[in-house]
């Protein structure tokens, strides 16, 4: 009896197991090429190599109709296909390995993203699992729905977009422009040098920790989410800030002004520097705060 | 009588005949006075203008009026997420007719949409709607108030934007995953 109850117990175990398909595929590729993954559910960790081919390696369900690898010219398409009325075990986790100068594009639904040591162009997007990129050195544009995003650049200029609904997006090490907004995620950026940064939330916060360069731009806005700007080093800009319910903290000297006797706004308004960028917040209800280090 | 013969006669006879006929009087003078001066039209272009206008002021009253008598005038009332302040606005009260249009077919995308994902995250997104709701509404109480403060409306206006754009882009979501379809 007790070996009956053990080989049962033992089955219960290791069905999920066998459930799984092991894949490990290769496709030749150019060393500049794109390539496009899709995954429905599990993960999709892309990592760039110094090869000049495709690998894609991990374990698909045992409902994924089938894991397509095909080149055309300079384009590689990896897809984990699952029928439209799909059973339960549709999740894959595969690694695609990529030549580093490759440009990709990756969707998925209820899966995470991750990338590492990708140089080309990079467009992430995935609705419930979380993005994270590391070692971006050119343009990429990443987002999630309810997951978190989290950019990490190389210090190179670039041109980046990042973007969630409820989860929390960080930026850090990037240069260049940077859009980022939320809806009720907070949005943090840290230790770039941008010429650029506009970032919006509804109810999250806003936080940026990095260098304006000269004749940069930031212009930061929230309903009811704070807002708070730490710049490194000295900053040249002229400042608008402008909170309708909110309280305004400035470093730098000058102290706010009621807008008007009947109403609770605080409007600030000075020039910093040479006055050469420029800054422009704006809140419904969030606090700001503005100082350097 | 060949036909050689019979074209030969006819060719002679044809000949004897004159070749240039004087006409009874001088009719010259009065085709050259009609060339120079062309004729006058009575419709000229300020008749043309009035007769258009007068044309276009009956169609639209005729327009008008079919409609009204076949329709009769509805006062829609509008939720406060859905109205921009008279006061501050302008007599643009409401939003377009566009943009509502152009909402309600997004949130046909995204309903569709919902459905393929999890409850979980059909849940986030609702609630994440309902706070830009709620802040348009916010915003719309306090313009009410304060119908000249720009920094409002300003807010209200990109309040509206993120709403539009959290609709289309959640709309288009799994658009971008293919499955298949012969299954």
């Amino acid at each position: 009896m007790n070996r009956i109850l053990v080989f049962v117990l033992g089955g219960l175990l290791v069905s999920p197991v066998l459930a799984e398909e092991r894949v490990d595929r290769t496709i030749d590729a150019a060393p500049d090429g794109e390539v496009e993954i899709y995954n429905t559910a599990g993960s999709i960790t892309v990592e760039g190599w110094s090869r000049d081919s495709v690998r894609v390696t991990g374990e698909i369900g045992d409902d994924v109709e089938e894991l397509v690898l095909e080149r055309d010219g300079d384009y590689i398409l990896v897809k984990v296909k699952v029928p439209r009325n799909h059973g339960r075990d549709i999740d894959a986790d595969i690694t695609v390995n990529v030549p580093e100068d490759s440009a990709i594009e990756v969707s998925g639904v209820s899966a995470d993203i991750d990338v590492e040591a990708v140089n080309g162009d990079q467009s992430l997007q995935t609705v419930s699992g979380d993005v994270e990129v590391d070692g971006v050195s050119a343009n990429i544009e990443a987002a999630s729905v309810s997951g978190d995003v989290e950019v990490t650049g190389t210090g190179k200029v670039g041109e980046a977009a990042a973007a969630t609904v409820s989860g929390d997006v960080w930026v850090s090490g990037f240069a260049g422009e940077l859009e980022a907004e939320s809806v009720s995620g907070d949005v943090t950026i840290t230790d770039g040098s941008f010429e650029r940064v506009y970032f919006e939330t509804v109810n999250g916060d806003l936080i940026f920790s990095g260098q304006l360069l000269r004749g940069g731009k930031i212009a930061a806005e929230s309903v009811n989410g704070d807002v708070e700007l730490d710049f490194d080093g000295a900053v040249s800009a002229s400042f608008d800030i402008e909170t309708f319910n909110g309280d305004i903290d400035n470093c730098f000297g000058p102290k706010p002004e009621r807008t008007s006797r009947y109403a609770p706004g605080l409007e600030l308004s000075f020039s910093q520097g040479d006055g050469d960028g420029r800054v422009v917040i704006e809140t419904l209800n969030g606090d700001v705060s503005i100082c350097n280090d | 009588m060949n036909d050689i013969d019979r074209d030969d006669k006819l060719i002679s006879a044809a000949s004897g005949l004159t070749t240039g006929i004087s006409p009874e009087r001088d009719l010259w003078p009065g085709i050259e006075q009609a060339i120079a001066t062309p004729k006058r039209s009575r419709w000229t272009p300020m008749l043309a203008q009035a007769a258009a206008v007068v044309l276009l002021i009956g169609a639209s009253s005729g327009i008008t009026y079919f409609t009204m008598k076949e329709e009769p005038v509805v006062i829609q009332q509008f939720s406060a997420e859905l109205r921009f302040e008279q006061t501050a606005f302008g007599a643009e009260q409401t939003l377009g007719s566009v943009y509502r249009g152009a909402q309600g077919d997004y949130r046909t995308d995204l309903d569709a949409e919902l459905e393929k994902l999890s409850p979980e995250v059909r849940a986030d997104i609702e609630n994440n709607l309902a706070l830009i709701k709620d802040a348009i509404a916010e915003i719309n109480v306090a313009l009410e108030k304060n119908p000249d403060n720009v920094l409002l409306q300003e807010l209200l206006v990109r309040s509206y934007r993120e709403q539009h754009t959290l609709l289309r882009r959640v709309g288009a979501l799994t658009k971008h995953v293919m499955v298949r379809k012969d299954i």
